[in-house]
């Protein structure tokens, strides 16, 4: 992982992003690593987006906001779209939900469809659990954070009537993500 | 002050500052009269005041803690002192203007959260320190440095206010009926529940020689005469009444 | 003199994912904090909040109360009673709690604020930043005095100077106050818990005077109600015993000149600042608080691209680094001051500098961007 990765992590509300965003911060606290978080949802956010922004570094981390987007993680065709034109000018990586979002083309860009929300209804039948097959998944695709921290940040920020579904969705994402990780 | 009470006062400090026939000094014999009849350890009392010369009571003259504060504020800081170390015994003393008028969101919220603590307000009707300006305790018709042509405005029933923000207890005695006043004192300090005493005492400097009072003992004959207890009340000529100070011990109902 | 001592951390060691708000309130409760008052206020509200759950695991008392100005009158009082006691707020609140503060300076009481500013005057952007109240912090309150004031930029230094600031409120029995602003605030960020934590005790000394000292510039120690010392404490002014003194002149210059004295003599071992690439600097930033942020980027990046620029940021806004400003003036090279206020560091900045001084002021409710630094430096560069 290079030094500093800007996360943005964007849905519309009620899809958990918030919660992912924080998930992957705690667990990437856990790595070791220096993080810094800001989110918008409800009322401050325009349009009912959810927005978590995550800043992942190897070092202390000097401004805490962000700057440009390196990783985007849409769970919306809305959220995506409006997010493209903050996304950094080199090496930036979108990852989609592949039910929910039809990517357009982007020159220079890697994105990478994960079937979040499809496979959270299928093999979970629980629609609620795909921010973190989405989580895992990125996690695997990005190196931003390892799968035993993030199983850990849950056990601490989830509640505990969704952390059994929770554990599952982020087994079946990690699965994904490499299975995704190969092609 | 008489030479029984001197342990009760501070040694280096020997004279109060209060003018000749002020009321405050008379409250403040009865106050350490009642705390010496109750054998409270003044070591564990802490005294505090606003601003005003009713807060010049206690501070520096007692001879326990004392907190001299700001006009208004005194139970905002007794609030604090009391929840840090509840081993205290906290009384507040200080004027009408202090307590009720800058200070009255403070007064009706500790009594709201019955907060232990005692308040004795020394009731001159006026504010003293600063040259006779009018109160929120004036009577109709007073005049004053600021109401020439007499007080415009109704003043505050103080026990009734109190009592409807939650008090347990309350009291008005005026300082010329000491023996009563001074129960109420012990009775209010007795209690683990926020308690108000109001104590009419007299300021001849500001209130009494713009009101037709213009020696301390007409002033103190004056108010002897207006006191009336609740049961001299029943009954009397509404006009009459009107003139009078219902005085006695009001209880939460 | 007092003491220092080494305790547990109140939390379990190790990195954890706060707020600047919540790193305030665990700051205060490792610092020893066992009373808090306050009134709700946007954006200081959480620090309230996380206070009424903590200090009732520790025991400690917690009071809402009907304002700000009962807030910090209580806290004053709960200080004489030998709590170490702390108050949050913003802006509004901070306009009154002013008198008090003023109480709080002149009765010497250790006391700790924390002010997360909004964008202001007035009610302003109550949700927005802003770091308009540090004039108010050092002359909010009548008359001449002194007191400290930290400006932390992130969430580890909301801890750790929300601990640095009960540390210098007992040292110097003066109230202390943690200019935070919104964006820290709010800013949600790793930071560490070590271990122990550094702390002070109040000095205390049976008998001796509570409002005098030898030395000009002393700090009495500070009994407690409670403690059998008869003590009397009054905002009038008085003598060693803390005895009104209202028509000596002497009396009233020998207590306002030791209240000034007590902080300024001492400004050296006070004042904390940060520096970073100043050798070859051609301009330097001044930065504080969340801008400093900003500015550390920006420097970081201007760097890359081989300008010549450096930090200097400012823990303490007050008292004012005068002599480390002269110092850095005399290098002979440019500063620039970004600020989200009118320039109110500026100001002092321009005072001992002896150098050029470039403003750089935004007062939009927004955080100064690091490509705004960027811009600017490029041009004067
Ligand atoms: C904030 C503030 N406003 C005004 C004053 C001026 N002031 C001093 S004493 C006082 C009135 C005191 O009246 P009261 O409490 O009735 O006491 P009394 O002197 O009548 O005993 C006032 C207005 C002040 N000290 N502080
Ligand atoms: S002005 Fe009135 S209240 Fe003040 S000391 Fe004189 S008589 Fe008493
Ligand atoms: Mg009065």
């Amino acid at each position: 992982m290079s030094n500093v990765k800007q996360v943005r992590l964007i849905g519309f509300g009620g899809q958990g992003v918030v919660l992912a965003g924080t998930i992957l911060a705690h667990s990437a606290i856990k790595d070791g690593r220096w993080v810094a978080g800001s989110s918008a949802y409800g009322a401050q956010a325009r349009g009912g987006t959810a927005r978590y922004d995550v800043i992942v570094a190897e070092d202390p981390i000097k401004f805490p906001h962000m700057i440009s987007t390196d990783i985007l993680i849409a769970f919306s065709q809305k959220a995506y779209e409006e997010s493209l034109g903050q996304l950094s000018k080199e090496k930036a990586l979108v990852i989609y939900d592949d039910l929910l979002v039809k990517p357009g083309t982007l020159p220079g860009v890697i994105q990478t469809g994960v079937p979040a929300t499809d496979r959270a209804i299928k093999d979970l039948n629980n629609k609620q659990a795909a921010n973190m097959v989405m989580l895992a998944a990125a996690a695997v695709l990005t190196g931003l954070t390892s799968q035993a921290s993030l199983v850990r940040a849950l056990e601490e920020n989830s509640a505990p009537r969704f952390l059994e579904i929770n554990r599952k969705a982020l087994a079946l994402g990690q699965d994904i993500g490499l299975n995704l990780k190969k092609i | 002050m008489a030479r029984d009470l001197d342990a009760y006062l501070r040694q280096e400090v020997k004279s109060t500052p209060f003018c000749p026939g002020c009321g405050h000094g008379i409250l403040m014999n009865i106050i350490l009269r009642a705390i010496a009849d109750m054998e409270l350890d003044m070591k564990n009392i802490l005294f505090v005041s606003g601003i005003g010369c009713a807060a010049w009571i206690p501070s520096p003259h007692f001879n326990g803690d004392t907190l001299h504060t700001l006009h208004g504020r005194a139970i905002a800081f007794a609030t604090g002192a009391k929840m840090a170390n509840p081993k205290l015994k906290v009384i507040v003393i200080s004027g009408d203007g202090d307590l009720t008028s800058i200070g009255g969101n403070h007064l009706i919220h500790a009594a709201r959260r019955n907060t232990n603590l005692t308040v004795i307000c020394a009731n001159n009707m006026i504010y003293g320190m600063t040259g006779g300006q009018v109160a929120s305790t004036s009577p109709l018709g007073t005049i004053t440095a600021t109401t020439g042509e007499g007080n415009p405005y109704r003043p505050f029933d103080l026990c009734r206010l109190v009592l409807g923000a939650g008090a347990e207890y309350a009291a008005r005695f005026s300082v010329t009926q000491p023996l009563v006043l001074m129960a109420a004192i012990k009775k209010a300090l007795g209690m683990e529940d926020f308690t108000f005493i109001e104590a009419l005492s007299p300021c001849p400097t500001q209130f009494g020689r713009r009101n037709k009072a213009d020696s301390s003992v007409q002033m103190l004959k004056a108010l002897m005469q207006d006191c009336i207890t609740r049961e001299q009340a029943k009954g009397m000529d509404k006009d009459l009444l009107k003139t009078k100070i219902i005085t006695g011990e009001f209880h939460h109902e | 003199m007092n003491d220092t001592m080494e305790v547990q951390s109140a939390l379990a060691p190790g990195s954890y994912f706060f707020t600047g708000n919540e790193a305030a309130a665990e700051g205060a409760i490792a610092a020893g904090c066992r009373y808090y008052a306050g009134y709700p206020i946007t954006p200081s509200s959480e620090i309230m909040e996380r206070m009424a759950q903590r200090l009732k695991e520790v025991d400690g008392v917690f009071m809402q109360m009907e304002d700000e100005i009962a807030s910090i009158c209580s806290v004053v009082g709960a200080s004489w009673s030998g709590s170490k006691a702390m108050t949050a707020t913003s802006g509004p609140g901070f306009s009154l709690m002013q008198e008090a503060l003023g109480y709080g300076v002149f009765t010497e009481t250790p006391l700790v604020l924390v002010d997360i500013q909004r964008a202001g005057p007035c009610t302003g952007q109550a949700t927005k930043v802003g770091s308009g109240d540090l004039m108010q912090a050092k002359w909010g309150s009548h008359g001449d005095y002194q007191i400290i004031a930290l400006s932390p930029w992130s969430v580890q230094e909301m801890y750790d100077q929300t601990i640095e600031a009960f540390n210098l409120s007992e040292q110097y029995r003066v109230p202390v106050f943690v200019m935070a602003d919104e964006a820290v605030g709010h800013l949600r960020e790793r930071m560490d818990i070590s271990p122990l934590v550094q702390t002070r005790n109040r000095y205390k000394k049976s008998g001796a005077a509570p409002f005098g000292t030898e030395e000009n510039d002393g700090v009495p120690p500070m009994p407690s109600f409670g403690e059998g010392e008869s003590i009397t404490v009054t905002g009038s002014t008085h003598n060693e015993f803390g005895v009104r003194k209202t028509d000596d002149p002497a009396v009233h210059e020998r207590l306002v000149g030791r209240i000034n004295n007590k902080i300024l003599n001492h400004r050296e071992n006070i004042i904390q600042s940060e520096a970073y690439s100043l050798d070859d600097a051609e301009v330097i930033v001044v930065a504080y608080g969340f801008t400093a942020r900003s500015a550390f980027f920006a420097v970081d990046q201007l760097r890359k691209s081989g300008k010549k620029v450096g930090l200097l940021r400012l823990k303490t806004i007050w008292p004012f680094a005068d002599g480390l400003i002269n110092r850095i003036g005399k290098l002979g090279k440019k500063l620039f001051v970004p600020e989200m206020n009118s320039g109110q560091v500026y100001g002092e900045i321009r005072k001992y500098a002896g150098c050029e001084v470039i403003p750089y002021h935004q007062t939009n409710g927004r955080i100064i961007h690091p490509k705004d630094i960027i811009a600017h430096i490029e041009r004067i560069i």
